[in-house]
């Protein structure tokens, strides 16, 4: 694989009431930071990440959000464990094709810790405990 | 037990740092500050409720003249009416052409101290530096530069001197984990 191919694509941007997050912690998540004044945007970029013999991308991630003034990626993985390896991996495979680029992977336990740091912990299992699970399936 | 009689010492399972520890760090910022602010009469700023323990402890170990103030801030809930953050108790002194100590007990996100510097720093302030006791960077969304920084927190929930859960355990004179018994 040639490195000349790993660019990042823009996403078209979404305006803020016609984002539809995938996950109810992520609209909680930018309503955080919506509270704080800070610039976001959801999933504004795709990163290829790996590519066939013609070039066609086969693997790629796109980071739940970006904070503009900070120029860091943020990608939120509350639900399943077993995803993480495969979200670490992606993050690693992003940082060795993409080095310039700041991304954080918040993991469930992070999440938690977020909510008890604004004192939501009750607001756990509608976010990250199963019925979240429930509903992200349904 | 009724619960005026309830030792809330005995509620905590493990103390990370000691009444003891705390003070000879905060003790060491004091001498440093006092140091670095020597004729500039710094103004020092704190945000209620938990940073009052720290400050009451940072204040006496300063040798050089300072002053105090203290303001409040809305926290975040679900339904936030306003969807932004509210200033609910302003500073009594005007910071404008002042040497501003931003004094926080403790920093994780970095989302609140970004938002209280960013509004400070509108006052127009002749500098303004950050003092924090204790550090949680395992989730830092902001970088914020600290000029004075104690300890730094592990990745565990803990409580005491200013830090609290849901309100309670801040009179604790020391840093700790709670039994898992209490926290449920």
């Amino acid at each position: 694989m040639s490195v000349m191919r790993a660019l990042p694509i823009k996403n078209p941007i979404v305006c803020r009431q016609d984002i539809s997050f995938s996950h109810p912690s992520e609209h909680e998540f930018a309503c955080i930071l919506d509270f704080y004044g800070i610039e976001w945007r959801y999933e504004p970029t795709t990163f290829p990440l790996e590519w066939d013999k013609d070039g066609n991308v086969v693997e790629a991630f796109s980071p739940d959000f970006y904070l503009v003034q900070q120029d860091l990626y943020v990608e939120l993985t509350t639900l399943r464990q077993k995803l993480m390896r495969f979200k670490h991996r992606k993050i690693r495979r992003l940082k060795e094709l993409y080095p310039d680029v700041n991304v954080k992977l918040w993991n469930r336990k992070d999440y938690e810790r977020f909510l008890e740091r604004f004192g939501m912990e009750g607001r756990r299992e509608e976010l990250v405990g199963q019925e979240a699970l429930k509903n992200h399936d349904a | 037990m009724p619960e005026a009689e309830r030792d809330i010492t005995q509620d905590v399972e493990t103390v990370l740092f000691s009444e003891e520890t705390l003070l000879r760090r905060i003790a060491e910022l004091g001498a440093a500050i006092s140091r670095d602010y020597a004729d500039k009469d710094p103004l020092l700023i704190g945000v209620l409720s938990g940073v009052v323990v720290f400050m009451a402890d940072l204040v006496r170990s300063i040798t050089v003249p300072v002053t105090l103030d203290f303001m409040a801030i809305s926290q975040y809930t679900s339904d936030s009416p306003s969807g932004t953050v509210r200033i609910t108790k302003d500073l009594d002194h005007s910071i404008t052409g002042r040497h501003v100590l931003f004094v926080e007990d403790v920093i994780d996100t970095g989302l609140t101290l970004n938002y209280l510097l960013r509004t400070l720093r509108t006052r127009e302030p002749a500098s303004i530096q950050v003092c924090v006791l204790f550090d949680r960077p395992y989730r830092r969304l902001i970088d914020v530069p600290l000029a004075y920084q104690g300890f730094e927190l592990p990745d565990t929930f803990v409580v005491g001197y200013g830090l609290d859960a849901g309100g309670h355990y801040r009179n604790l004179p020391f840093v700790g984990v709670l039994k898992p018994d209490v926290r449920r």
